[in-house]
This record gives structure tokens, sequence and C-alpha cells, in this order.
């Protein structure tokens, strides 16, 4: 009973994911799809602006520098539905981000889960990579293992 | 036990549903822009065939006998936060499948049949269309108006009714029992709109718009589109209620014969539920043409051309002009890259 009711929920939030991807109003062809990363990084700022909203994250390089990303989320109207407000990450705050990378190789990408520093899981996706509950249960596993890319990963198996 | 066995199937079913309609939802056939609420969606075509959406209207409101006079007191009401629950629209120019369906031949004019398998091909071999103005903040205009899949607003009033989507917010205004005026002497992208009450139905005529496209992934329209819709909202077994948008397009220049749709409307309970209000949308966090090899029109913070949506004002010496008032982040402007 209990799994069919998980089952159910699922099922009724893929449907609810693959509605509101579709809603951005632009394309997410910038951002490579076929790849998913994992960045852990302190919050600039959260710009909870419509119509789409923006993660930015300070990044430590490997030579201890600091690199600026940027993430483009869903928007608000989107977001809220899933509890996530304009205070959700506050600046500051230490987070873990997937997100699919830009095509020319700038530091920013389509955002796509994202851990808040007590281990909660958030999904403030748009169409620019998969932030669903789905991919969330997938990438757990993933993290556990020490992986940061799904092409790590997937070349694992 | 057999309460499980039914929730079951229910949740395969659901699955099946999430799973397979997925590229359906993203061409907007009707499961799209929040389709799958309430009975699907029907088309109503108009009772006779007219020549033009003057004459649709004038035939509408000769049956409605001038139209119903509402005072402040009877006007319908569909207050509160509408999100799109669903349309017909891409059904009237793509064969199913979604994204692997063609262009329907015969329902667009040569020139524009042609146009629009470019642009169609260009959907599917690129993923995206290499122009899409709203990522200029350009406003969706009308008829996109109808597809924008974002909150909406619906203010009526016995004199004029104020149909408003969040976009911009983009806001098109009914004049009812009104005739249509252009005192500007040219089209706009929400033309003009005159509308009359046949009960609790409303009834519109929109004309004098610009020419353009329906999204990026729809036909492009004339300066000779024009349209007659009727708004009800209908009540479903099951607490449903959904705002219904019976259109019939017109368009000498892009349209073999009038085109017939329908776009769906719910209460946004979930919006209001989270506290959302309504504001003006941010254009610099939205600029993203796609060009050739990956590269975009996009900007990122410290990149010349960067345009911060929380930066300050034009006075930003001026104690109190950052944008950002709560948290009062900064971002690298171009100016400060090397």
């Amino acid at each position: 009973m209990k799994t069919t009711f998980r089952v159910l929920t699922g099922a009724c939030v893929a449907s609810l994911l693959t509605t509101s991807a579709a809603m951005a109003h632009h394309s997410f062809a910038m951002f490579d799809r076929s790849v998913e990363k994992v960045a852990t990084g302190t919050v600039a700022r959260w710009q909870f602006n419509a119509p789409h909203s923006w993660l930015y994250l300070n990044v430590k390089n490997a030579d201890g520098t600091e690199t600026l990303w940027s993430f483009e989320g869903s928007a608000p109207p989107a977001l809220l539905t899933r509890g996530i407000t304009g205070t959700t990450f506050e600046p500051g705050a230490t987070v873990t981000v997937s997100y699919c990378p830009m095509r020319d190789g700038r530091p920013g990408g389509g955002l796509g889960w994202v851990r808040l520093a007590n281990g909660t899981f958030v999904n403030p996706s748009d169409g620019g990579c998969d932030g669903s509950p789905q991919a969330i249960e997938k990438w757990k596993a993933w993290l556990k293992a020490g992986y940061t890319s799904s092409a790590d990963a997937l070349k694992s198996k | 036990m057999n309460l499980d066995r039914n929730l079951r199937w229910v949740a395969v079913a659901v699955a099946a549903v999430a799973l397979f309609s997925a590229p359906s939802m993203l061409v907007a056939q009707p499961g799209a822009f929040g389709g799958g609420y309430g009975p699907p969606l029907a088309v109503v075509p108009p009772p006779k065939a007219f020549a033009s959406s003057d004459e649709h209207y004038q035939f509408l409101l000769s049956a409605a006998r001038g139209g119903t006079k509402h005072t402040i007191t009877s006007v319908p009401r569909w207050d509160g936060l509408w999100v799109t629950a669903g349309n017909t629209h891409m059904n009237s120019f793509i064969d199913p499948p979604g994204f692997a369906g063609k262009v329907r031949e015969g329902v667009l004019t040569p020139p524009y049949e042609k146009a629009y398998k470019e642009r169609w091909r260009q959907q599917q071999e690129l993923g995206e269309v290499q122009y899409d103005r709203l990522t200029h903040c350009e406003p969706p205009g009308y008829p996109r108006w109808l597809l924008e899949p974002y909150s909406h607003e619906f203010v009526n009033l016995p004199h004029e009714s104020y149909l408003i989507n969040d976009f911009g917010p983009g806001i098109r205004r009914v004049y009812i029992g009104q005739e249509h005026k252009n005192v500007y002497g040219t089209h706009s992208w929400y033309g003009d709109t005159i509308g009359f009450w046949d009960g609790d139905t409303l009834v519109t005529n929109t004309k004098y718009l610009l020419p353009a496209d329906f999204t990026r992934w729809s036909p492009m329209t004339s300066n000779q589109f024009e349209s007659v819709e009727t708004w009800q909202l209908k009540k479903y077994p099951g607490d449903v209620e959904r705002l219904e948008v019976q259109v019939t397009f017109y368009d000498r220049h892009a349209f073999v014969k009038p085109v017939n749709a329908v776009y769906a409307f719910r209460r946004g309970k979930e919006l209001e539920a989270a506290g959302h209000r309504v504001q003006h949308w941010e254009c610099e966090t939205s600029n993203n043409d796609v060009l050739d090899k990956g590269t975009t029109t996009s900007r990122l913070p410290g990149e010349a051309g960067f345009k911060d949506a929380r930066g300050s004002t034009l006075f930003p010496d001026l104690p109190g002009q950052s944008r950002d008032p709560i948290y009062n982040t900064t971002l690298p402007s171009g100016k400060e890259q090397k």
C-alpha cells in the first residue's frame, strides 16, 4: 500500500514536473543536458526574479581561487508551488547543486537540484536540467559513491 | 487489499501518462501548459462559416440581442489567480505526436506554410528557433497571450474587462459594448478588443494586431490576424472549475480558412496558498538567444554586456539606490571585467 502511494505520488510529481519544464518562455539549447555535474559553493545571490531565477555561487577552484558560477532555474510561480521562495538560499549559505553545463564552457549551467546545508534536497530546476525527485534519488547514490559527474557515474557501470 | 490493487492500476496509469505525454506537452498538444485538469477540451466551432471576424462578432451580438447589460453587482466575477489548464493550440498546426509530428499541410497559405516548415525544422533539429522575441523583452502580444503559461488575473467590470498575464505583465483590455477605435492609426501588440456579455459568457473581437508568432514553435501571423473569442466559466463534477476560451482566428494572409481552437484556465489555488503575487518581469534574467555552436547572447556577471537585475539604478551614488535592499548582494558588472 505504502509503495503504491509512493509510486502514485512519484508519478504525479513527474507529471507536474514535465509540465513545469515546458513552462519556460525560452529555449534551453545553450545547456548541455546530456551531462549533469555537481558543484558546491557559497551563495552569492539567489535571484528569485521572473521569468527566470538565477542562483549565483562562489565555487572554490583546485588552486584555492574562487569562480562565480551562474545557474538558471525556473520561474517564481513554479518554484513557489514546490516550496521554494526568495529566501530559500540565503547569501553566504553553503549548498551543493547539480547542473547541466553551458555548451560554450562558461561558468554556468541549467540548475538541477540543490542540497541545502541541512541535507535537504529541493528542486528549483526548469527545462535546463533535471532536478526531479527521480534525479535526486539517482544522485543520492552517486554522491555517496563520490561522483560529481553523471558521465563518470555512468562510465563506471 | 482491493483498494491497494486499484491504486496500483491508478498509479501505473498516471505514471504512463506522465512518462509518455511529456514530449507532447512540450509542443502544447492538449496536455500542454496545465492540461489534464478536468474533462478533455473540445473545440466548439462557430455556428456557421463567416467571411470575417466582424461578421462573426456581429452575428453573435445579434443573437444575444445586443448583449446583456451587466451592473457592478451582476457582472460575472473571475477574481483571484488563474493558471493555464490546457489547450488544443498545436493540434491546429501539427500532426501528432508532438515534436515528432509534421506541419499539417493545407492549414496555412503557401508562403506561411513554407515559413512555418523552416521554423519547425529549426525547432526539431536545433532544439530551438533562432529568434524568440520574448528573450528581448518584446511583449508576447496577441494571440501568444493565450498560450503564456504563467499566472493570469481576470477583472470584469460592467464597462471593461482586464485580462492580465504575468508576462510583463501583459494586459488586454476589453471594451464592453463599444465599437473598435484606432486613434493611433497603427497596429499594436494587443490590438483593439471590444466585447459584450451574453449572460455569463464574454464575447470578444480583437483586431489591429502586429504581425507576430504564436510561440517559437508556432506559425507566424500577419497584420490582418483577427479573432472572435467566447469566455465561459464551466463547472464539472469533482469541484472542477475551468474558464474555457473558444477562439476563431481569422487571417487572410496566413490561414487558408479560419482556425478554431480552445484554451483553458483553472484557479491557481496552490499559487495563492503559496503567497504568490504577480510582479513585473525582469528582462535581464532572460536574454539568451542561442547562436551558432553553443554560444549564446546570455551574459554572466563580470562579462561585458551583463545587466544586473538586482543591481543599482542610474544614480548609484545616492543613498538607497540598490535594487536588492533586503540582502544587498552585488555581482561584478561588465565594467569591472579586465
